[in-house]
């Protein structure tokens, strides 16, 4: 067995009387890893806690070996650990260039002394970046609105922006957060392609999506959370079976 | 005076207040930090510089130093300019330094809480100052302000002749280039910019040229002394530069020196982080990258220019003290920046050029008025630019030239990526001066602009509701 | 000898807190309900001083030579200032914030317009009025000190003034110890009662038009003062063990008894009328308050309209308390209204009223305890107030939701 990438350990956070994680216990190997639940499961605050952007009040999360728990988004981000977000955050203002420009990581012309005393590393790093986004961008199809401000893009599109922006930082992990609603069919297909290839390369994904069916189709691995707790996990053939977790999603439906 | 003199005091005036703009420009144009406070760094630029310059056991001034720095090193060639220069760069160190003790703290506020506190800090910043006379004086102020190269000046190069020809002639090449540059805008330029242009630029030669013709006594000498500006009659015995001008040309200098700096700073992946940090601070963060220092950064930067505009600013008035530097100066600055283009470093220069030609310009009609008039005269413009400011914020908020351009050029590149469809990234690069920027002219929506006009109708096919 | 001390300055802070707090509600709600940070708010209160100046002094204000009739009393000018004021309140929104509204300006462009509107209003000011200090043409106020000797016998009460060049004993009484502490003991008895006897049988739900610890303290003040006034006996002699002076005027207390009935008729307006609700509904979360029927383009008028009304209030009172009318005199005001707001929370004029007699206490009480030559701080000492709680807590006291 090969070393957990993700570890996350009775992790709890109430906000205002709601306990939105009640202990929860996740290990995510190296693969593809689904995470279901119903409506108030509590994996986007799961995400949060584990990305930064929320402290848990307790418990501990680990990536790679290494305690990340209450650490700073950017610290994490630099770890190797990214997330995508349900409905994208894109510079509005800026060009969908630009965006991607962004994110490519160990540009030295970010620094501000770089930026103006110019090496050959100057040079170099931007080209670099430059292929990179063009790259990422004519994957994703986005080529074609490269000069467009993020603004004007439709809400799939935004999605994929979205996507090619944290896959530009060259992560070792990705939290995906519904990452293919409202994207079309082939393109969805073209992107799980993808998805695998990097996971073949070494990336690991913990993939959250509504589609029940694409989670058991594209993962090894699944994990059900129900009410701030895991409810169980295991391949998908097990879990789609699991009495526990249909219950779960039908009493959810009432 | 003779309009020649009163230009040259006015574009000195625009070059100081350009230079601080665009130190503003930096902290709110392209990283959105209202810093209301922005005054404070200018004083702080002002006062050391002025005091590290300043002769030692001055009579009458009893706060610290001064450390005649130019003195110090007069034993070198060129030594005293060293020295003054020298004593610029500490007064922007120390407008960087005080910024960083305000930024670390207020940095991390909410946008109008920030704005409140840097407000405030320089309030009392200002108090400290005015109340402290071991500090630099206190009210009395310093009176004995240190003017670089002054001994030079006048210079004159012979006989009267060779001065009027050599800087009256370069003074007709100043407004011949002038003119080209305003017809070649106006030429590629359309609709509501140009006719803009065209108004401005009949407006200043007929302020200029025309209207000190009307009851003058001798039009033809009238005429050829506002023309041949650079060059003034009465500095030494054979006519010359003065002070005054060489001052202004130094002050350009300066302002020329700080667009190009920020320019460079701009068209780069620091720049793109800094917009972001502006756009949307947790994208950046969820990308990696440390905004805090970013911004902490942009304010020392911002301040650093202030600064230097402040050192300036001292020299041309010839006496420094706490009154000058009131909250109302920083609020001048942003109505500039405003007005002008926010986030476009040439539309800073621009809208500091018509906030002072409104200001300043328009003296000559104080002329026409009784004395008692005065207060009112002076009133009445900034009751015109509070609306300018509002009606420029409703009506096109992105401020006359519109956000600029940014490329980064890299060394044996034409454009950025030229193998991509579509319009081809503006190409403004990192030229001195400002340049009337074409592209603003355009009618569709503007590559990298902040007006997010056109483009496809956004429709969220973001089906899912919020998750948990 | 007698001389002014902490309960003195604790006055002064009460008095100066009263005129930033006439700033400060109008300032919260425009804050919390048009969502303006509204930088115009101070030159609001100098526009409001300088209204009744025009109508108080015609003849002083250079710009409008001989206007018809005599000067008019400061009392009817002040009501003529606060409907002027009305009125430009509703110009305001109308002319301006509505506008901007209207195009979902952000935050940044609404700071940036009322700075523009701030220019606009003080050089106006410049322009009819001119630079120099200026004063209202009213009748001028005697101070009255009020020394307490605290003795092995009691404490004597003297009231002093000055008279013909001279300070004169006006009046003079002593509370024996007894007596003294009987005072207090019922005073303090009967505003516990009084809150007591408010908040039981109240539930979450009750709202109650001025809360029951703001009415018990009230009330044993009230008993204090209404005792002291009726017990009087004879002095206890003067070889005091502590002694203060306490230098009051009749416009400190109209100042405080004025913004305090303002603030009340403002809390009935908003606890028990329709519009009240209405506006509390828009503070909370306007599109909502929209939905379900509220008139938010009237609130807003509304708004603009008290803040206008009460900024000219806060500008009358300053400049007649001062004695002295500047154009700047609403600027130096905005810091310390600025600060009172975000320290009692942009969401509550209760909470800005609050924070408004925090900062001007601490200002004259900071004033007091520092060395003289630090008393041109009493701005920057509010100032440090709002910084050092911003520090600890970023997002203010009550914070912004």
């Amino acid at each position: 067995m090969t070393d957990p990438m993700l570890e996350i350990s009775d992790l709890q956070k109430t906000f205002g009387g709601i306990t939105a994680l009640d202990g929860i216990d996740v290990t995510v190997d190296p693969g593809i890893t689904g995470l279901i639940g119903p409506n108030g499961a509590g994996k986007t605050t799961l995400f949060n806690c584990i990305s930064g952007y929320l402290a848990p009040d307790a418990g501990t999360v680990a990536f790679d070996g290494t305690d990340i728990t209450g650490d700073r988004t950017p610290e994490i981000v630099r770890e190797g650990l990214v997330r995508t977000f349900q409905i994208p955050r894109e510079l509005a203002d800026m060009t969908v260039r630009e965006n991607l420009l962004l994110a490519p990581r160990g540009q030295s012309g970010e620094a501000l002394t770089n930026a103006w005393f110019r090496g050959d590393e100057f040079a170099a790093d931007e080209r670099r970046t430059r292929k990179e986004a063009l790259e990422m961008a004519e994957f994703f199809e986005l080529d074609h609105l490269l000069e467009e401000p993020a603004s004007s893009l439709s809400g799939g599109q935004r999605k994929l922006l979205e996507l090619a922006r944290v896959l530009l930082t060259d992560p070792e992990m990705v939290l995906l957060d519904e990452p293919l609603a409202g994207v079309n069919p082939t393109l969805e297909a073209k992107i799980l392609d993808r998805i695998h290839e990097l996971e073949s390369q070494g990336l690991t994904f913990l993939f959250v999506e509504h589609d029940i069916e694409l989670i058991m189709e594209h993962c090894d691995h699944v994990v059900v959370i129900h009410q701030g707790r895991k409810l169980t996990e295991g391949p998908p053939s097990e879990v789609r079976s699991d009495q526990r977790v249909i219950d779960a999603y039908l009493g959810e439906e009432l | 005076m003779a309009l020649a003199d009163f230009l040259v005091s006015l574009v000195t005036f625009i070059a100081i207040y350009g230079l601080f703009g665009l130190g503003l420009n930096v902290k709110f144009g392209f990283t959105g930090l209202i810093d209301f406070g922005h005054v404070a760094y200018f004083m702080v630029g002002g006062y050391v510089t002025a005091v590290v310059t300043m002769p030692a056991q001055i009579t009458g001034y009893d706060g610290l130093g001064g450390y005649a720095l130019p003195a110090l090193l007069s034993a070198i060639p060129g030594g005293t300019v060293l020295g003054w220069l020298l004593g610029v760069a500490i007064g922007m160190l120390a407008a960087a330094f005080v910024s960083l003790l305000v930024g670390v703290p207020t940095l991390r506020l909410r946008e109008d809480y920030l704005a409140i506190t840097a407000l405030g800090v320089a309030t009392i910043l200002n108090e400290v100052v005015l109340s402290e006379v071991w500090l630099f004086n206190g009210p009395f102020g310093i009176r004995s302000i240190h003017e670089p190269a002054a001994g030079l000046f006048p210079l004159g190069l012979g006989s009267f002749t060779v001065n009027l020809l050599v800087f009256g002639g370069l003074s007709v090449l100043v407004f011949a280039y002038a003119t080209y540059r305003v017809a070649n805008y106006v030429r590629h330029a359309s609709g509501r910019q140009r006719t803009l242009a065209v108004v401005v630029a009949l407006g200043f030669a007929a302020w200029y040229f025309v209207q000190p013709l009307i009851g003058a006594s001798n039009a033809v000498v009238t005429l050829q002394t506002n023309l041949t500006f650079l060059f003034d009659p009465n500095a030494g015995p054979n006519g010359g530069l003065d002070y005054d001008r060489f001052f202004m040309l130094l002050s350009l200098a300066f302002l020329a020196g700080g667009y190009w700096w920020m320019q460079r700073t701009i068209n780069s992946p620091y720049g793109r982080v800094l917009r972001a940090v502006r756009d949307d601070e947790d994208v950046p963060r969820a990308l990696g990258k440390e905004t805090f220092r970013y911004k902490i950064q942009a304010l020392l930067f911002g301040s650093a220019l202030a600064g230097a505009a402040g050192a300036l600013y001292t020299i041309h008035i010839g006496f420094i003290s706490p009154e000058q530097f009131g909250a109302m100066i920083t609020f001048f600055a942003f109505a500039s920046v405003i007005i002008g283009g926010t986030a476009n470093n040439a539309g800073v220069v621009l809208g500091t050029a018509v906030f002072w030609a409104i200001n300043s310009g328009t003296q000559f009609l104080n002329d026409y008025f009784p004395s008692e008039y005065a207060v009112q005269l002076s009133a009445s413009r900034l009751i015109l630019i509070g609306i300018i400011l509002i009606v420029i914020l409703y009506y096109r908020p992105e401020g006359i030239l519109g956000e600029q351009d940014y490329d980064i050029s890299l060394p044996g590149e034409e454009a950025a990526n030229a193998n991509v469809a579509g319009p081809e990234v503006g190409s403004s690069d990192a030229s001195t001066g400002p340049e009337a920027d074409s592209s603003a002219a355009s009618t569709g929506p503007e590559v990298g602009s902040s007006d997010a006009t056109g483009g496809p109708t956004v429709d969220d096919a973001n089906g899912g509701g919020v998750d948990d | 000898m007698v001389s002014t001390g902490l309960l003195d300055a604790l006055a002064q802070g009460l008095v100066t807190g009263s005129i930033i707090a006439a700033g400060a509600i109008g300032l919260s709600l425009v804050y919390s309900i048009a969502e303006v940070p509204n930088f115009a708010h101070g030159d609001m209160i100098t526009i409001g001083a300088y209204l009744a100046l025009v109508v108080n002094r015609p003849a002083e204000i250079s710009f409008l030579p001989g206007l018809p009739g005599g000067a008019i009393s400061l009392l009817l000018a002040a009501g003529f200032a606060l409907v002027a004021a009305a009125i430009l309140g509703a110009i305001y929104e109308l002319a301006i914030f509505r506008q901007f509204r209207d195009r979902d300006a952000d935050l940044i462009t609404m700071v940036i317009v009322s700075l523009g509107l701030a220019l606009i209003l003080q050089n106006i000011v410049l322009f009819v009025a001119g630079s120099r200090n200026i004063k209202y043409d009213t009748a001028t106020v005697l101070d009255v000190n009020w020394d307490f000797y605290l003795t092995g016998g009691g404490l004597t009460v003297q009231r002093t003034q000055r008279q013909a060049g001279e300070i004169a004993l006006v009046g003079e009484w002593g509370y024996p110890w007894w007596l003294l502490l009987g005072v207090l003991a019922a005073a303090i008895a009967v505003g516990y009662g009084v809150y007591r006897w408010r908040s039981t049988d109240a539930d979450y739900r009750t709202q109650h038009l001025v809360s029951p610890r703001v009415l018990g303290v009230l009330a044993t003040a009230g008993i204090v003062l209404a005792l002291g006034f009726l017990a009087r006996l004879d002095p206890v002699g003067t070889d005091a063990i502590i002694s203060t002076r306490i230098g009051t005027s009749r416009k400190d207390i109209t100042v405080v008894l004025v913004v305090g009935i303002a603030m009340f008729l403002l809390n009935l307006l908003l606890k028990r009328t329709r519009l009240g609700k209405g506006m509390r509904a828009t503070a909370d979360n306007m599109d909502l308050a929209e939905v379900r029927g509220v008139d938010v383009g009237r609130i807003q008028i509304v708004v603009w309209v008290i803040a206008g009304l009460l900024a000219a209030l806060a500008g009358v009172l300053a400049g007649w308390n001062a004695s002295n009318l500047n154009p700047n005199m609403g600027f130096t005001l905005l810091l310390p209204v600025f600060a009172a707001v975000i320290l009692g929370g942009i969401r509550s004029p209760y909470g800005a009223a609050a924070g408004a007699l925090v900062i001007g206490i601490s200002m004259d009480v900071g004033v007091y305890l520092l060395p003289s030559n630090f008393a041109t701080y009493r701005i920057a000492i509010a100032f440090m107030i709002l910084i050092l709680v911003l520090m600890v807590r970023p997002e203010g006291l009550w914070g912004d939701v």
